[in-house]
């Protein structure tokens, strides 16, 4: 086999310009499918990397499940049962509140195992203390109550609660809050939400079950599992996997189309390489009509027309992935600055990029589009009339 | 023991206009084991349909050949192809050396397909351009040698893989007559020494004169 493909080399080195088009042209192909493929592939990665720059992977969000059309409700006993899994197990009750200018605000009541679970970090005043009226604001909400209610930390703010009595009629409840401190910002729904003790906020609202449980782990890596557990009692459970999750989802079949579009090219490499055989076929039809007599099969004939095209497969996929990380560095000197200044978006490290499996992709695209596009000419050689052969010159 | 046989062997071409031109009608030939037999005849005469057909690069419209006592089968192209590996080898009028091959490659390239080991390949196919006076020339490219030495490499060729029977078109068809004489002369060597039974259909005087039989073709039948 070793010699088929060193005579084959030989053939191949005969029509030197013939060979280096068809490269050529089979290695754009894979250039195109590698350069595009890795500008899907960085996108992806950025999306990923800036999911889990804002968010912690280590966290899962509990809520109320719903099965059967029932509500599942955090009660006490399933916050004992969610207490096995995680390190830190914050239950918590949301709210909304509105102050007497209808600024309306979302009110977590929370204990101090739910700052640890979040990393809630203080930018200014005080952390709240347990079993008083203070309260702690996310960053936007404090800077919208200075704005609107002309409140800093120190201050009281009034605020009215709607809670609906047994028969239906609402009652409203006013309460004044004292402002403690606020957050530094996150980037996350946190900044505009506030915060107060998780007794007063249940004995204001009188609820004896929780809207939620933060569930903090060690390793992101035990996420799945305890999920699967939390599911199992019959929650509803969020993390910020579901959202990478997605993005992979969605990068994926864009990528996918953008890569069959490509490949069109790549059709036309293929092309290229049928033509070149079927002429190089006609052109050795003495030679072959030789070879046949003196004593090669057919198999003979496709094995060594094959072998050239495997050569070409493989030169065309080394070149294509060359070419391809080219072209993907040109898209990303080119593109990146030019995606800065225009959406503005914070700086990244790279528009794409290239991994192994893109690279293999792109060699073994061009190895079997070659050897397929090999099969007709070489078959179109073994079936050659030998006498009819041998008379042409 | 017959090497060759032939029976009632005709071969017709039919064009598209439905004419049908007889290019061989009911030759019955025999070739001793080791005989050297030369078939002389007009161009167009059938001797190479003959001769292509006994090397099954044809087929017959309808007959029968035999090799070695072993019927043909012309439809099974395992057997043809084993045929042309061990038992046959060719020599052409236009020598049909691969022009992209040197002297050596051409002479090991029927042990190749014939899967002969490569050190053993070499070897033998230097003690072919040997025999054939060529070991010097052994690097050359086909467009290096003269239409003699060309003659000579296909020759050494064609014994490649030791073969029984060797079937010559026009051998010196080519070249000049003192070369022409060089190759007949080689042949009636390799005849003698090592028994090969050759077939060579000419148009040469010297080489009809060198064959132990001299069978003429005329029309697509054997005249005597």
């Amino acid at each position: 086999m070793i010699e088929a493909f060193l005579l084959a080399m030989r053939q191949l080195q005969t029509k030197k310009v013939r060979t280096l088009l068809i490269l050529l042209g089979i290695s754009v192909g894979v250039a195109a499918v590698v350069g595009v493929t890795s500008l899907g592939e960085g996108i992806r990665v950025n999306a990923v990397e800036e999911i889990e720059k804002s968010h912690d992977l280590t966290l899962i969000e509990v809520s109320p499940g719903v099965s059967n059309g029932n509500i599942i409700l955090i009660t006490e006993s399933k916050v004992r049962a969610v207490r096995e899994y995680g390190s830190v197990v914050a239950p918590y009750v949301k709210d909304a509140y509105v102050t007497p200018n209808k600024t309306y605000f979302e009110v977590n009541g929370i204990s101090a195992e739910y700052m640890d679970a979040k990393n809630l970090q203080l930018e200014a005043g005080m952390w709240l203390e347990e079993g008083t009226y203070q309260i702690v604001l996310g960053s936007d909400i404090g800077e919208k109550f200075s704005k609107i209610e002309g409140v800093e930390i120190g201050n009281a703010i009034d605020a009215r609660i709607r809670l609906y009595g047994e028969e239906g009629r609402a009652i409203d409840k006013d309460i004044t809050f004292m402002i403690a401190g606020r957050l530094k910002p996150t980037g996350t729904d946190t900044d505009d939400q506030a915060f107060i003790d998780m007794n007063i906020a249940r004995e204001l609202t009188g609820k004896d079950v929780y809207d939620g449980i933060m569930v903090k782990l060690d390793k992101s890596g035990q996420a799945p599992a305890v999920r699967t557990a939390i599911e199992k009692l019959g929650l509803t459970c969020y993390s910020a996997q579901d959202e990478i999750d997605s993005v992979n989802k969605i990068m994926n079949a864009v990528t996918l189309v953008l890569a069959f579009f490509s490949s069109i090219s790549l059709i036309v490499g293929g092309l290229m390489i049928i033509n070149t055989m079927i002429v190089s076929v006609y052109e050795r039809t003495h030679e072959i009509g030789i070879t046949k007599a003196i004593g090669a099969s057919e198999s003979d004939i496709i094995r060594l027309f094959l072998s050239e095209c495997i050569i070409i497969g493989v030169l065309g996929g080394i070149l294509g992935d060359l070419l391809g990380v080219i072209f993907s560095i040109l898209i990303d000197t080119v593109g990146r600055p030019m995606l800065i200044a225009q959406l503005g978006i914070a700086d990244f490290e790279h528009l794409t990029v290239i991994n192994i499996q893109i690279l293999a992709a792109g060699f073994l695209i061009s190895l079997v589009i070659s050897v397929i596009a090999g099969i007709y000419p070489a078959w179109r050689g073994a079936k050659l009339d030998p006498v009819k052969a041998l008379r042409q010159l | 023991m017959w090497m060759v046989e032939t029976q009632g062997l005709s071969k017709y071409y039919t064009f598209g206009s439905g004419n049908q031109v007889v290019a061989l009608n009911d030759v019955n030939l025999t070739v001793e084991s080791g005989e050297f037999v030369s078939i002389m005849g007009p161009s167009g005469s059938g001797k190479s349909t003959l001769l292509n057909i006994v090397g099954c690069l044809d087929k017959p419209t309808s007959g029968d050949v035999y090799i070695d006592d072993a019927k043909i089968d012309y439809g099974n192209a395992g057997s043809l192809v084993q045929l042309h590996r061990q038992t046959m080898g060719f020599v052409f009028q236009g020598f049909n050396l691969i022009s992209t091959m040197n002297a050596m490659e051409n002479v090991w390239y029927p042990m190749y397909f014939n899967k002969v080991p490569k050190p053993e390949r070499k070897k033998r196919a230097e003690e072919l351009l040997e025999s054939v006076g060529l070991r010097d020339r052994a690097l050359h490219l086909p467009s290096e040698l003269s239409g003699g030495e060309q003659q000579r490499v296909a020759i050494a060729r064609s014994l490649a893989n030791h073969p029984r029977l060797i079937l010559a078109d026009e051998p010196t068809g080519n070249i000049d007559s003192r070369t022409g004489k060089m190759i007949i002369d080689l042949m009636k060597k390799l005849n003698k020494e090592q028994g090969i039974t050759f077939i060579v259909t000419t148009h040469d005087k010297a080489m009809a004169n060198n064959a132990d039989r001299v069978i003429t073709i005329t029309d697509g039948e054997i005249v005597d």
